[in-house]
């Protein structure tokens, strides 16, 4: 009866557009950026990065690869390290929860994640006069010096539940839990399901061979999986079998 | 000494040497400055928030982690004398044991205070010890800590009252002998939580199966590493000790401990160095070979990034680690005061390293096969803040040695 | 009884042992926990019940259908709509934080004078009188909408110009029309035929068009495929999203597409590739060759892919006619996956008389894009909601900002079949603000009025029986009962689409190939999506991100 939420990705469909960064940012009620902020110290629980297999003129290719929390299944690193239990795995679900007003921001989680999932606040996170009425009321508002990340839009989870005990029933629809990234791709390129379910769509392109994840030999079982026919991605994913002759691309 | 020159001399033991009053005061002051910038840099990372540091989401550990595992380790002095004096009863040790105490103390309080700044929250450092969580190394790391530093209280309270003033309260008196038999219980107390605690320090870094540079199998639930930084830590400490009596002794122009302490002393950090060194050397081909393999990640992803190269590697173990044991053991150097005291530095450099390596390097290593490898350097305030800790050091054992009657070897009552 | 010295101490001791066993401690810890969780600076949401409701982003051509979850009364999320038959559920990128624009503090409120703090009435006075004083010019940012026809009627009874200004995509489809007689709008791509698309630097999948439609026809039928359905070639300097996700990249160098292009025409003529014969360029293969910077194989091996799956068309950046030229050689003009006629359906504005020439005041619409810097005359009124910074108007007036203006969404520039959408206000137009429609409308009150014009929109499409309204489902017009539910429906968030293209061969007058036009301006990002100000969110892409280049203009 337990679900296992969790994403395929296909590279072969992100245009690195960056939508899904935006949606996600507004839904969780993510503050615009600090003027000293920068890739290294802002908060994007999504993240679009872009890959390269370093060679050059006709020969590059690039790519583009979204990160997000993986809601690592084994051994989840960041909810065995948090000295006060303020990461949880939520068994129905299979999604690691942060709350943050449990979080005293001593950043161990932070450390112990493989994925640079997990984001800090290193500021007060600040909007302009008035916007706050902008705000999600479904996703409450941290504060300084706590670590946030990606809960897979719980939010609307607990809206479709809502929905669905409202409807009398105890299993939601899945057509009602979307999470944000998902629902703003424009071309569709992530497929959000129920791996629990053999027969999710999801499910099945995450068996595919063209499937991979991410670090899969640290054991962590990432929920988020990748998929691409090109062969130069699946190379620089798999630490084992090839290794980039120069510094990829940023 | 002139009478007059000592004004505080009613606070100080009778007939024991001193230097004047504004000669102590002139030492004590940029001490003093530099405790309070730090506690200014403080402040404004309490107001304005973490933001004043040059840590990062990457670098979510930096500077004064590093400060944090680096003195816990050189107080580690404080619990291992404790336990050679009253648990193995090498009596000999005696005359430095308060030493180890004010110099465990200050370590320990100066980490958790850092900490305390370094938390993004600190008003909610209870919630560990209300919400703990058992399988996390770093609630054993704050429980034990805590009550360490609370047994280091109470061993430095004898040591406190011992004050020709303090003495003057008969209920200090009789805390002070009431104390003594405690003594014992303490140190036994304090050598069990730092077992926990130093080792878990190390197990921080070794359950993290994320970061292959720093995971590592072990016995049981404990990772290697949380018994190699016992081993280093148990090394180092006496070292330090050394170090901080022979600074002290050379400051104050007094003979401040028979050189058999000092040689006693390079002994056992000698012999728990050489141990330490087989056991990483023994670690670290486990740790190439088999561990890091499994999880997809060679030498070569660690030691490819300049300046980080093998030569790291090396540094740790000989220079820094097989050379000084070398020196403490074999008779010919151990009795030459300078090459003693260089192989304590070299000791204490060389566990600095192994913390920076698990805290900094691991961090700055890439996991993901398209990140690049990060540089971090403190900001000011970070930087200042370590100056503090270093500051407040200096200045309680200063008002220790000054006040109390630190080594059984002075005169008066 | 003395007190001791002593008593104090034990009863220091005493009572810090004691407290603890007291509740005080361990209250006051919670307190200052809670009042961690509880800062007053930091902002809450609202409470109370959440609602959806559908309208349209008006910040752009596109007019993306918008799904918008209220709260109290604000928006406090979009989403794009999955029935919409245009988009399909897509935004662009920054539309997801377009719920927060009229916030930006850049949002412009008060009514300004060559920097100084003005009011309506002075403005209102300062327009009568250069009214009175000679031809006004209008400029309109997104001609074909209900307020565009109040625009164009005033201009017209002044004696004024109305004047529209097209961004890249329609200057794009310039040169077709100059050579098929028609108006540019028109015409569209048909790209739900092409087999084989080559874009000169058009941004397809990063901001061309309206979103969601090409990204989810290429996601579809060339994604990941070794031999796609769809082959998209882009031709360009730079490794952009589009090229990095093209089925083939042809690195060109800057400033060579014309060469390129013409060295392409003579492969395609000289190897019979293409029926037609000409217009061939001066230029030889040798000559264009050298000057693109490619070697002639792979001209000839490009030329080959591009004739290999037909249809082909050809998508430039700008208005260049010699790369445009290649779609007549490849008789891509009026063809079933070309630039073809879209059925008229709603009337367009007649003919435009011509500009006098000189004005004594210039008013520039709220829908004209900040960037873009009209050529103007006399006094300035520009109407703008944000205040993009570095203007020279001489009276910037505060129009009203997202979702807070009842307008309305005419056909996309790029499409190929006529759309319409209203796009209702969901927030009340602050008070603060006029459109300058409405500003026109208080000196003339005959001009048509925006509500009326929409109504009668809805009423000629209803009448004319065509096409199809997109609601939760589809519903052909012809099965609607009244115009009042049709356009219920409109203003609900519905979507019309007309009757697919005709595809009329258009009559392409093209005798000799065409003189390349001066370069067209490099652009960034930020130019292809192109709402006033970029949403603060969007930073995320650039400041704390690697994703993108830090924008090229200035934020305000």
């Amino acid at each position: 009866m337990s679900a296992r939420y969790g994403m395929v990705i296909d590279l072969d469909r992100c245009t690195g557009c960056g939508a899904c960064m935006i949606a996600c940012a507004a839904e969780n009620n993510v503050s615009p950026p600090e003027p000293r902020a920068t890739w290294r110290t802002g908060i994007t629980p999504m993240v679009v990065r872009a890959l390269s297999n370093g060679k050059d003129g006709t020969d590059r290719r690039e790519a583009f690869i979204p990160i997000t929390c993986m809601h690592c299944e084994h051994e989840t690193p960041c909810v065995s390290v948090c000295p006060q239990q303020a990461v949880e795995f939520d068994k129905s679900t299979g999604i690691v929860m942060q709350m943050p007003q449990r979080c005293l921001g001593c950043r161990y989680c932070m450390t112990a994640c493989p994925y640079h999932a997990r984001y800090f606040n290193w500021w007060d996170p600040q909007w302009p006069p008035g916007m706050e009425k902008s705000l999600n009321p479904g996703v409450s508002v941290r504060m300084r010096g706590v670590v946030e990340k990606c809960n897979l839009c719980h939010s609307r989870y607990h809206d479709a539940l809502q929905k669905a005990a409202a409807a009398g029933k105890k299993e939601i629809d899945v057509a009602d839990y979307v999470p944000a990234c998902v629902e703003a791709c424009p071309t569709g390129a992530i497929q959000f399901g129920d791996l629990a379910d053999p027969k999710d769509p999801a499910t099945i392109a995450a068996k595919s061979p063209d499937a991979f994840r991410l670090l899969e030999a640290i054991g962590t079982e990432p929920k988020i999986h990748y998929k691409t026919t090109q062969a130069w991605i699946r190379a620089l994913a798999d630490r084992q079998s090839d290794r980039p002759t120069e510094a990829p691309h940023v | 000494m002139s009478e007059t020159a000592l004004v505080d001399r009613r606070w100080i033991e009778r007939g024991a040497e001193r230097a004047s009053t504004m000669r102590f005061l002139l030492w004590l002051f940029p001490w003093v400055c530099l405790l309070l910038l730090g506690v200014y840099a403080a402040g404004l990372c309490f107001y304005y928030g973490l933001n004043q540091t040059n840590m990062d989401n990457r670098f979510a550990f930096g500077l004064w982690i590093f400060l944090d595992l680096t003195v816990i380790a050189l107080g580690a002095g404080a619990f291992f004398t404790g336990f050679l004096v009253y648990i193995l009863k090498q009596q000999d040790l005696k005359p430095v044991l308060n030493s180890a105490v004010v110099i465990g103390l200050t370590c320990y309080s100066g980490a958790v205070a850092v900490l305390m700044v370094d938390v993004g929250q600190p008003l909610r450092a209870w919630f560990t010890f209300w919400y703990p969580n058992t399988h996390s190394m770093l609630t054993e790391v704050t429980f034990c800590i805590s009550c360490y530093l609370l047994v280091l209280v109470l061993e430095y309270i004898p040591v406190l009252v011992k004050n020709r003033q303090l003495r003057r309260v008969p209920s200090f008196l009789v805390f002070e002998h009431q104390a003594h038999k405690l003594v014992p219980v303490l140190a036994g107390v304090g050598a069990f939580l730092s077992f926990f605690h130093q080792g878990s320090l190390g197990g921080l870094y070794g359950v993290l199966r994320g970061r292959p540079f720093a995971y590592r199998q072990g016995f049981m639930i404990w990772p290697s590493t949380f018994f190699l930084f016992i081993l280093s830590a148990i090394a180092v400490g006496p070292s330090f000790l050394m170090l901080v009596v022979a600074t002290a002794e050379k400051i104050t122009g007094q003979k401040l401990v028979d050189f058999r302490v000092y040689r006693k002393l390079g002994f056992i950090s000698g012999v728990m160095l050489a141990i330490y060194v087989a056991a990483k050397a023994i670690d670290t081909y486990v740790w190439l070979n088999v561990t890091s393999p499994s999880m997809g990640f060679g030498p070569w992803d660690y030691y490819s990034y300049w300046p980080l190269s093998s030569t790291f590697l090396f540094t740790a173990t000989v220079p820094l680690g097989l050379l000084p044991a070398i020196l403490f053991i074999v008779p010919r150097t151990a009795r030459h005061r300078g090459l003693l005291l260089l192989a304590a530095a070299l000791t204490c450099c060389g566990v600095a390293l192994n913390r920076f390596v698990m805290t900094v390097q691991t961090l700055a290593l890439p996991t993901l096969p398209f990140d690049p490898f990060l540089k971090y350097t403190p900001s000011w305030q970070e930087v200042a803040t370590f100056g503090a800790v270093v500051a407040y050091g200096v200045i309680v054992y200063s008002l220790s040695y000054r006040y109390l009657p630190m080594f059984e070897a002075m005169k008066g009552e | 009884m003395k007190f001791s010295r002593r008593d104090l101490l034990i009863g220091t001791v005493g009572i810090t042992a004691g407290i603890a066993f007291t509740p005080v401690p361990w209250k006051l810890l919670g307190d200052a926990s809670i009042w961690t969780q509880n800062w007053p600076w930091i902002p809450q949401p609202s409470h109370g019940p959440v609602e959806t409701k559908l309208s349209a982003c008006a910040l752009c051509v596109a007019g993306c259908g918008m799904r918008v979850r209220m709260a109290a009364g604000f928006p406090v999320g979009v989403s794009g709509v999955t029935t919409n038959p245009v988009t399909q559920g897509a935004l662009c990128p920054l539309g997801f934080a377009a719920h927060q624009l009229n916030w930006h503090p850049a949002r412009l409120l008060t009514v300004r004078h060559n920097g100084r703090a003005s009011s309506w009435p002075e403005a209102q006075a300062a327009f009568a009188k250069t009214c009175a004083e000679g031809p006004v010019a209008v400029i309109d940012g997104r001609p074909g909408r209900a307020a565009s026809a109040t625009l164009e009627v005033f201009a017209a009874k002044h004696n004024g110009s109305y004047q529209a200004v097209s961004g890249p995509e329609t200057n794009a489809l310039v040169p077709y029309a100059a050579w098929s007689e028609v108006p540019v709008s028109a015409l569209g791509y048909d790209l739900e035929n092409a087999r084989t698309i080559v874009s000169f630097g058009a941004p397809l999948l990063d901001g061309w068009g309206t979103p969601g439609r090409f990204t989810r026809l290429w996601s579809e039928r060339a994604a990941g495929q070794i031999n796609p359905q769809l082959r998209l070639i882009q031709i360009e300097p730079s490794l952009s999203h589009t090229a990095a996700r093209a089925w083939r990249w042809v690195a060109v160098r800057e400033g060579t597409q014309s060469a390129l292009a013409a060295a392409l025409a003579r492969v395609l003529v000289e190897e019979h590739l293409v029926k037609t014969q000409g217009p061939l360029p001066d230029m030889t293969l040798e000559q264009a060759a050298v000057q693109a910077g490619i070697p002639i194989t792979a001209i000839r091996d490009l030329a080959h892919a591009m004739v290999e799956c037909a249809p082909t068309v050809v998508i430039t950046s700008d208005s260049d006619p010699t790369v445009s030229a290649l779609n007549v050689l490849l008789g891509a003009i009026g063809t079933p996956g070309g630039i073809v006629l879209k059925t008229k359906m709603n009337q367009q504005h007649g003919s435009v008389p011509a500009a006098p020439a000189t004005v004594r005041a210039t008013v520039i619409d709220g829908t004209v894009p900040w960037d873009l810097i009209p050529p103007t005359q006399g006094e300035v009124f520009r109407f703008a909601a944000w205040d993009g910074g570095g203007s020279n108007a001489d009276w910037l007036l505060p129009s009203p900002g997202f979702l807070e203006e009842l307008t309305d969404i005419p056909t996309a520039p790029t499409s190929s079949i006529e759309t319409y959408t209203i796009a209702t206000n969901l927030l009340a137009q602050p008070q603060e603000t006029q459109t300058a429609a409405q500003f026109f409308s208080k000196l003339d009150g005959t001009l048509p009025d925006v509500d009326k014009s929409i109504h009668a929109r809805c009423e000629q499409i209803f009448q004319a029986k065509l096409g199809t309204i997109y609601a939760g489902k589809p519903t052909p017009v012809a099965q609607f009962t009244s115009g009042a539910k049709l356009e219920a429906q409109l203003r609900n968030g519905s979507v019309w689409l007309g009757e697919s293209p005709r595809h009329t061969t258009l009559r392409c007058a093209l005798k000799t190939w065409p003189t390349a036009a001066a370069p067209a301006p490099v652009t960034d990002w930020t130019a292809t999506w192109a709402p006033p100000v970029l949403p603060l969110l969007a930073a995320k892409l650039y400041q704390e991100s690697t994703l993108r280049d830090a924008p090229g203009r200035s934020q305000a």
